[in-house]
C-alpha cells in the first residue's frame, strides 16, 4: 500500500518535474546555458543539452514527488516545498554535482555562486512549476468546503489595500521607484493603476493558495513574505522584462539593479497577508457558527499572556542581538530615534524595540511551535521580516531619510541581518520555553487535547518547515551573492556570452585563495559599512 | 531538576549523531574528491586536512545529535527532515564559521558581508551537510521504528499514570500547590495531580467582607478552579474518609453518588478550618459565619431583609432586635465584618424612611484586652479609636455565653436583643484532619515538620490552616493562619512532593510574613508591612492595591476595579434575591431562622461537619 503510493508519487513527481523542466529549459535556452549541460555527456549542442536537462529534471522531479508525497495536498502547501526544493538543487546541482561530473574542482566560492546566479532563479521557477504541476497531476484534492467567492474577494481587497498603502508610504518618501510596477511609467496615473492591478492579481492568487487558512496570523505573514518573493522572481525578474521586450532579467547585473524592488515585494506580501488574515478573522468572528470560535480563552486572557511571554522572549533575543549591535557600533544611531546619541540610550531604545517586537511575536505566533525546531523556524523567519521592515525601511524613515533599498545599503546591513536572525532564534526558542513551561499542550492530557495536538502536528505536513528553510536560505544567499564583489560580475558576463564551460574557467581562476582584502578595496559594497546612513 | 532521557529522545540523539557523522563523511569525501583548498578551508577553517578531520568529526556528530534532539522524528513527513536539516545547517553556519571559528582564531566576529563572503564556501558546505544529515536521520529512525514499533508510539494518551498526587482542598494552599506542581511537572506524563474541592472556585477570602456589604459582586472574588488549573484533574466532591494505611482518599461527588476511591502516592492536606463554637449553647444554631461566598451573600440579604422588616415594624422592642448587629471576635475577620456591616447599613439607610439612625446599634464583642491582637498595639488602638468614633460599641474582655433566637447572653450577664449574630471568634481545623492517626496540636491541627510532612504519617503533607507548621524565622513558633502563608506553603509543598517523587531530599519551608492589612470600611484601613505602619486613607489605598494585585486573574481584577469604581458613583444595590426574595414565615427572629431555610438544601457543607 505504502510502496504503491510511493511509486505513484515518484511517477507523478517525474512527470511534474518534466513540466518544470520545460519552463526552466525555455529560460535556459534564452540564457544559453544548455551547451554546458550537454557537456555532461561530452556533447556541445543545445538540443542534446536540452534532452539531458529534461532527463535530469524528470529524475529530480521524481525525488521531489517521493519527498512530498506524504505532505498535505494543496497548491498553497506544495508550492513552498517546491521553492525550497529548487533552491536546494541549485546548491546541489550547479554548485556541486555539475563541477564534480565535469571533472572540475569544487569551489563553492561567491564567485562561482554569482556565475551560477541566473540558474538559481531558474531553479526557483523550476521548483514552483514542478510543485504546481504535481498538485494538478495528483488531483485527489481535499473536498472544498464552501465557495471560493469569499476568499477571492477578501484576497482582492487585501491585495488592493496592501499595494495602495505601500504605494502611498513610498510616495511620501519620494521612493515610488522602489515599488513593483513602477517600471518605466514612474508616478504616472497609469503606473498607479499598474500597481493596483498587480496588487489585485497577487491578492487573488494568495487567496486561491490559502482559501481557508488554518494556522494563526504569524505563519500567514511568513507565507505572505515568501509569496511576495515568488512574485519578485516570477514577476519582476521574469515576466515583466519579457513583456517589456528586454528578455529575462536574470543576469547578476540586472538582478542587482532590481534588488531595490526586492524589499518592496516582500513587504507587500506581508501587508497583503496581514490584511487578508484580518479580513478572514473578521468574517469568521461575525458570521461563522463554528464552535471553535467560542471555545477559546478569550483575547484578554490568552492575548495578554502571549504578549507578556513574547516581551520577555524579545528581551532575551534583544540581548543576543546587542552583541552584534556593539560590534557594528550602531547603538548611537539607534539612540537617534529619540534624539539622543549615547550608547547607553541606544541600548535602552534597542531593548525596548526588541521587547515590542517580541510582544507582537507572542501575539502572532502563540501556540505555533511544538518543539525547538519549529520555534526557531518561525523565530528566524520573523527576524528576517524585521530586517526588511526595520533597518532597511522604518529606521531611515524615522530618522527622516528616504529608505534606500540598494545593494550597497543591504551589504552594509549584513551584520544586522545576522543579528536579526540570531534575535529571531533567541526570541522563538525562549518563547517556546515559556509556553511549554506553562502548559505543554502538545503532550496530550485528555482525549480532547490529544485531538488538538494531532491537529497541530499536522503543521509538519503543511509548508511551514519548507518556509523556514526557504526564508533563511534566501536571507543569507541573496545579500551575499548579489552585493558582494565585482569578481562575480565579470565571470557572469563570460558565462552569459560564452556559455560553454564557464564554471570550469571560473573555478580554476578562483582556485587560489581569494584575497578578500583586495576585493573590499575594489568594491565598497563588500566592505564593512556602519548603519543605514541618513 | 534531573534530566530524564526517554527512550524516544535517546533514539533521536543516537540517530542524530550517526546522521551527523554520515553527513560529515559524505561532505568530506565530496570535498576530498575534487575539492579545492578554497572549499576545504572554507568548510571549517583549517588548512590541513588531518587536523580538520580530527576536530571536525566530533563537532559534526554533536551538531547531528543536537539536530535529532531539537527537530525530532516525524514519521508522517519525509520532506520535513530535509528542510529541517537545511535550516539547521544554515543556522550552524552563522554560529560556526561566522562566529565561533573567528573567536577560535582570535578575531572578534563582525558578521560583515566581507566575512560572510569569505565563508561562503562553508555556507554551501553546511547546507549540503544539513540536507544529507536530515534525510539520513529520517532513514535511520524509520528503520529503527520498524524494528521496535512499540517504542515509537507517538501521541497515545497514557492509560494509567505512574504516580498520583492528590490535593484535598481548593483554598489558597491547595490551589497554589496544584498550580505550582503544574509548572514543575510541565511535560511530564508520568505524574497525575488530582485536586478535590467542595466548591469549583478559589475564593479570595480577604475581600469576603466587601461582598457581605454589597460592595462587590459575589462572583468577582472567585476564580474558577478549572480555568486556573489546566492540567490538574479537578474533582468537585466531598472528602469522606482518608485511609492513610492503604493510601486511599474516599470522595463523594454528591450525597446520592457512590463514594469513589482516590489512591495516592502523595497526599496534600489543605482542608482549612471550620468555625469553632466551643460548645456554647445556641450559638451554632443562631449565628452565621463569614467563610464562604454563600455566607457573605446570605449575610447581606439578611441585613437588607431586616431593614425591610424594621421599616414596617411598629413594635419598638422587635425593632431594637432587628436593628442591632452583633459580631463576636475582634480579629481580622470580625473587625472587617463589623466595619463593612456599618458601611452597608448606613449607605442604604435612606431607602428606609421609618428607620432612624439613632436606633441602629453595632456591637463588636471581643474576649481579649484589645482588638486585632495580630497587629502592633498602636495600630490596634487606632482601629479601636476609629470604630468607637463611628459609634460602634466595642466590648473588650467580653465573652458570649450563649445565644437564643432573641439575642445573645454575655459573660457579665447582660443580654443583648439582636437578630444578627456573626460568629468570628474562633476556628478549628477541619474535622477530617482531627481524626487522622497522627500527632495533633491543642486545637486538633496536624503537626508538620519544617518540610511540611505530617509527623507520624508517610507520604502525607499538609499546608494552611489545618496544619501546625513551624515558622523558622520565629524560632519554630507555629505559622499564623493567613493566606500569604498558605500560598507559600502550597508552593513549597509542591516542590517537596516533586522532589520526593524524584528521590530527592525535601527542603524546609521558610517565609517571612510580608505584612498585615485590615480594612476598616469607609476609606480607612490599618496596615503593617515589614514593620512599617500605615493607617487611614494611605493604608486603605495600600489595602485595595495589594488585594487587587493578589486577585487571581486579570479578568477578576478588571471586574473588581469596575465594581469599586461604580461604588464610588452609585448607591449600593439592595435587591433581594434567592431565599429571601419574598417574606417568609420563618422570618421571625434570629439570623439562623432568617437564613437557615435554604441551608437545608445546600450541598457540600462539610465545613459544618455534617458529612461526618
Amino acid at each position: 500500500m505504502r510502496r504503491a503510493a510511493l511509486r505513484k508519487g515518484v511517477l507523478l513527481g517525474a512527470l511534474a518535474g518534466g513540466v518544470g523542466g520545460l519552463v526552466f529549459g525555455a529560460a535556459m535556452s534564452q540564457l544559453g546555458i544548455l551547451p554546458t549541460i550537454a557537456s555532461l555527456v561530452h556533447a556541445r549542442s543545445a538540443e542534446i543539452g536540452f534532452l539531458v536537462h529534461m532527463v535530469i529534471a524528470a529524475i529530480v522531479g521524481g525525488v521531489f514527488g517521493a519527498l512530498v508525497w506524504q505532505q498535505r495536498i494543496g497548491v498553497g502547501e506544495t508550492l513552498f516545498w517546491g521553492l525550497t526544493y529548487g533552491t536546494l538543487w541549485w546548491f546541489l546541482g550547479p554548485l556541486t554535482l555539475l563541477p564534480l561530473l565535469l571533472g572540475a574542482p569544487l569551489v563553492w566560492s561567491v564567485g562561482a555562486a554569482q556565475a551560477a546566479f541566473p540558474s538559481l532563479l531558474g531553479h526557483l521557477l523550476y521548483g514552483a512549476s514542478t510543485a504546481l504541476a504535481l498538485v494538478v497531476l495528483r488531483r485527489d484534492r481535499r473536498p472544498q468546503t464552501g465557495t471560493l467567492y469569499g476568499p477571492v474577494l477578501r484576497g482582492a481587497l487585501a491585495g488592493l489595500t496592501a499595494s495602495w498603502v505601500l504605494h502611498l508610504i513610498l510616495k511620501t518618501q519620494g521612493q515610488t521607484l522602489a515599488f513593483m510596477a513602477i517600471m518605466s511609467v514612474g508616478s504616472h496615473p497609469a503606473g498607479r493603476l499598474g500597481v493596483l492591478a498587480g496588487g489585485l492579481l497577487a491578492g487573488v492568487g494568495f487567496a486561491l493558495l490559502y482559501p481557508r487558512p488554518t494556522d494563526s496570523i504569524g505563519p500567514g505573514l511568513v507565507r505572505g513574505m515568501m509569496y511576495g518573493f515568488l512574485w519578485w522572481v516570477a514577476g519582476r525578474l521574469t515576466l515583466m522584462p519579457v513583456i517589456e521586450g528586454h528578455g529575462l532579467a536574470w543576469a547578476l547585473a540586472s538582478v542587482r539593479e532590481h534588488f531595490s524592488t526586492f524589499p518592496g515585494y516582500l513587504l507587500f506580501g506581508v501587508g497583503m497577508a496581514l490584511v487578508y488574515r484580518w479580513l478572514t478573522m473578521l468574517v469568521k468572528l461575525l458570521f461563522s457558527d463554528e464552535i471553535d470560535v467560542r471555545n477559546g480563552e478569550g483575547m484578554g486572557t490568552r492575548g495578554l499572556r502571549a504578549m507578556g511571554r513574547g516581551a520577555f522572549a524579545g528581551l532575551v533575543g534583544g540581548l543576543i542581538f546587542t552583541v552584534v549591535m556593539v560590534q557594528m557600533g550602531v547603538l548611537p544611531i539607534v539612540a537617534r530615534l529619540i534624539g539622543s546619541s549615547s550608547t547607553l540610550t541606544g541600548f535602552v531604545v534597542h531593548l525596548v524595540i526588541a521587547d515590542l517586537i517580541g510582544a507582537s511575536y507572542g501575539l502572532l505566533f502563540a501556540r505555533q511551535s511544538y518543539d525547538f525546531g519549529s520555534a526557531v523556524g518561525w523565530g528566524v523567519s520573523y527576524g528576517f521580516l524585521w530586517w526588511i521592515l526595520g533597518p532597511l525601511t522604518l529606521m531611515p524613515i524615522l530618522l527622516g531619510a528616504a529608505p534606500k533599498w540598494t545593494t550597497d545599503v543591504a551589504a552594509g546591513l549584513f551584520p544586522s541581518l545576522v543579528g536579526h536572525l540570531a534575535y529571531g532564534a533567541g526570541l522563538g526558542a525562549t518563547f517556546h520555553v515559556l509556553e511549554a513551561r506553562y502548559n505543554p499542550w502538545w503532550i496530550p492530557h485528555t482525549q480532547r487535547e490529544a485531538a488538538r495536538a494531532a491537529r497541530r502536528k499536522e503543521h509538519v505536513l503543511t509548508s511551514a518547515p519548507a518556509l523556514w528553510a526557504l526564508v533563511v536560505v534566501i536571507a543569507l544567499t541573496l545579500p551575499i551573492v548579489l552585493t558582494c564583489g565585482d569578481q562575480g560580475l565579470s565571470s557572469t558576463g563570460s558565462s552569459m556570452d560564452g556559455g560553454g564551460s564557464s564554471d570550469v574557467t571560473l573555478s580554476t581562476r578562483s582556485t587560489s585563495r581569494r584575497q578578500s582584502g583586495a576585493v573590499t578595496d575594489r568594491d565598497p559594497g563588500c566592505g564593512p559599512r556602519v548603519g543605514p546612513g541618513p | 531538576m534531573k534530566i530524564i532521557v526517554s527512550p524516544l529522545s535517546r533514539r533521536d540523539l543516537i540517530a542524530g549523531a550517526t546522521s551527523g557523522l554520515i553527513g560529515g563523511l559524505v561532505l568530506s569525501s565530496v570535498v576530498q574528491l575534487r575539492g579545492t583548498t578554497t572549499a576545504l578551508a572554507g568548510l571549517v577553517g583549517w588548512e590541513s586536512w588531518g587536523i580538520n578531520l580530527g576536530l571536525q568529526l566530533p563537532s559534526l556528530i554533536l551538531v547531528g545529535a543536537a539536530f535529532g534532539a531539537i527537530f525530532g522524528y516525524h514519521p508522517e513527513s519525509t520532506a520535513f527532515h530535509v528542510s529541517g536539516g537545511l535550516l539547521f545547517g544554515l543556522l550552524w553556519w552563522i554560529l560556526g564559521p561566522l562566529t565561533l571559528m573567528r573567536l577560535w582564531r582570535g578575531h572578534l566576529p563582525a558578521w560583515s558581508l566581507h566575512e560572510a563572503s569569505d565563508a561562503f564556501p562553508s555556507l554551501v558546505g553546511y547546507l549540503v551537510y544539513g540536507a544529507v544529515m536530515g534525510i539520513s536521520f529520517y532513514a535511520l529512525v524509520s528503520v529503527w521504528a520498524r524494528r521496535y514499533p512499540e517504542e515509537s508510539s507517538g501521541l497515545a494518551v497514557p492509560t494509567s499514570p505512574a504516580k498520583r498526587v492528590v490535593v484535598l482542598g481548593g483554598g489558597f494552599g491547595g490551589v497554589s500547590a496544584a498550580q505550582h506542581m503544574e509548572h514543575l511537572l510541565a511535560g511530564n506524563r508520568e505524574i497525575e495531580v488530582t485536586l478535590v474541592s467542595q466548591g469549583n472556585y478559589l475564593l479570595f477570602t480577604p475581600l469576603l467582607a466587601s461582598v457581605a456589604s454589597s460592595g462587590l459582586e459575589p462572583q468577582h472574588i472567585s476564580a474558577p478552579l478549572r480555568a486556573a488549573l489546566v492540567r490538574t484533574d479537578v474533582r468537585r466532591a466531598e472528602v469522606e474518609r482518608i485511609d492513610t494505611r492503604a493510601q486511599v482518599a474516599w470522595i463523594r461527588a454528591s450525597p446520592s453518588a457512590l463514594a469513589v476511591a482516590l489512591p495516592y502516592d502523595h497526599l496534600i492536606l489543605a482542608l482549612g478550618s471550620v468555625p469553632a463554637y466551643f460548645g456554647l449553647p445556641g450559638v451554632k444554631a443562631h449565628s452565621c459565619t463569614l467563610k464562604t461566598l454563600e455566607d457573605a451573600t446570605r449575610l447581606r440579604d439578611h441585613v437588607i431583609a431586616l431593614l425591610e422588616r424594621a421599616d414596617a415594624e411598629s413594635d419598638v422592642n422587635v425593632r431594637r432586635g432587628q436593628l442591632t448587629f452583633v459580631v463576636v471576635g475582634g480579629g481580622f475577620a470580625g473587625t472587617e465584618t463589623i466595619a463593612e456591616l456599618f458601611d452597608l447599613v448606613h449607605s442604604i439607610l435612606r431607602y428606609y424612611p421609618h428607620v432612624q439612625e439613632s436606633e441602629l446599634r453595632f456591637i463588636l464583642a471581643h474576649s481579649g484586652g484589645r482588638i486585632l491582637p495580630e497587629l502592633s498595639p498602636a495600630l490596634a488602638e487606632y482601629a479601636l479609636h476609629k470604630l468607637r468614633a463611628r459609634d460602634i460599641e466595642t466590648l473588650l474582655d467580653t465573652r458570649v455565653m450563649g445565644a437564643t433566637s432573641a439575642g445573645v447572653v454575655l459573660n457579665d450577664g447582660r443580654a443583648i436583643a439582636t437578630h444578627t449574630l456573626v460568629w468570628a471568634a474562633g476556628n478549628e481545623p477541619h474535622p477530617l484532619v482531627q481524626k487522622l492517626p497522627c500527632e495533633h496540636n491543642r486545637v486538633g491541627a496536624v503537626v508538620c515538620d519544617s518540610t511540611l510532612l505530617v509527623k507520624g504519617l508517610t507520604n502525607v503533607w499538609a499546608v494552611g490552616d489545618c496544619a501546625q507548621i513551624p515558622d523558622l524565622y520565629q524560632g519554630g513558633e507555629p505559622c499564623p493562619p493567613t493566606a500569604q502563608h498558605a500560598l507559600r506553603q502550597g508552593m513549597k509543598v509542591a516542590e517537596n512532593v516533586v522532589a520526593a517523587l524524584k528521590g530527592k531530599p525535601a527542603e524546609p519551608f521558610r517565609f517571612r510574613a510580608i505584612g498585615t492589612l485590615v480594612g476598616l470600611g469607609h476609606r480607612t484601613a490599618v496596615a503593617e508591612i515589614r514593620g512599617w505602619k500605615f493607617s487611614g486613607l494611605l493604608a486603605w489605598f495600600i489595602w485595595r492595591t495589594v488585594y487587587l494585585s493578589k486577585l487571581p486573574g486579570l479578568e477578576k481584577k478588571l471586574r473588581v476595579i469596575l465594581d469599586w469604581t461604580i461604588d464610588l458613583f452609585f448607591p449600593r444595590d439592595i435587591a433581594l434575591t434567592a431565599g429571601l426574595a419574598r417574606p417568609a414565615s420563618s422570618q421571625i427572629s434570629g439570623v439562623a431562622h432568617e437564613a437557615n431555610k435554604p441551608q437545608e438544601n445546600r450541598m457540600g457543607d462539610g465545613s459544618r461537619g455534617r458529612v461526618l
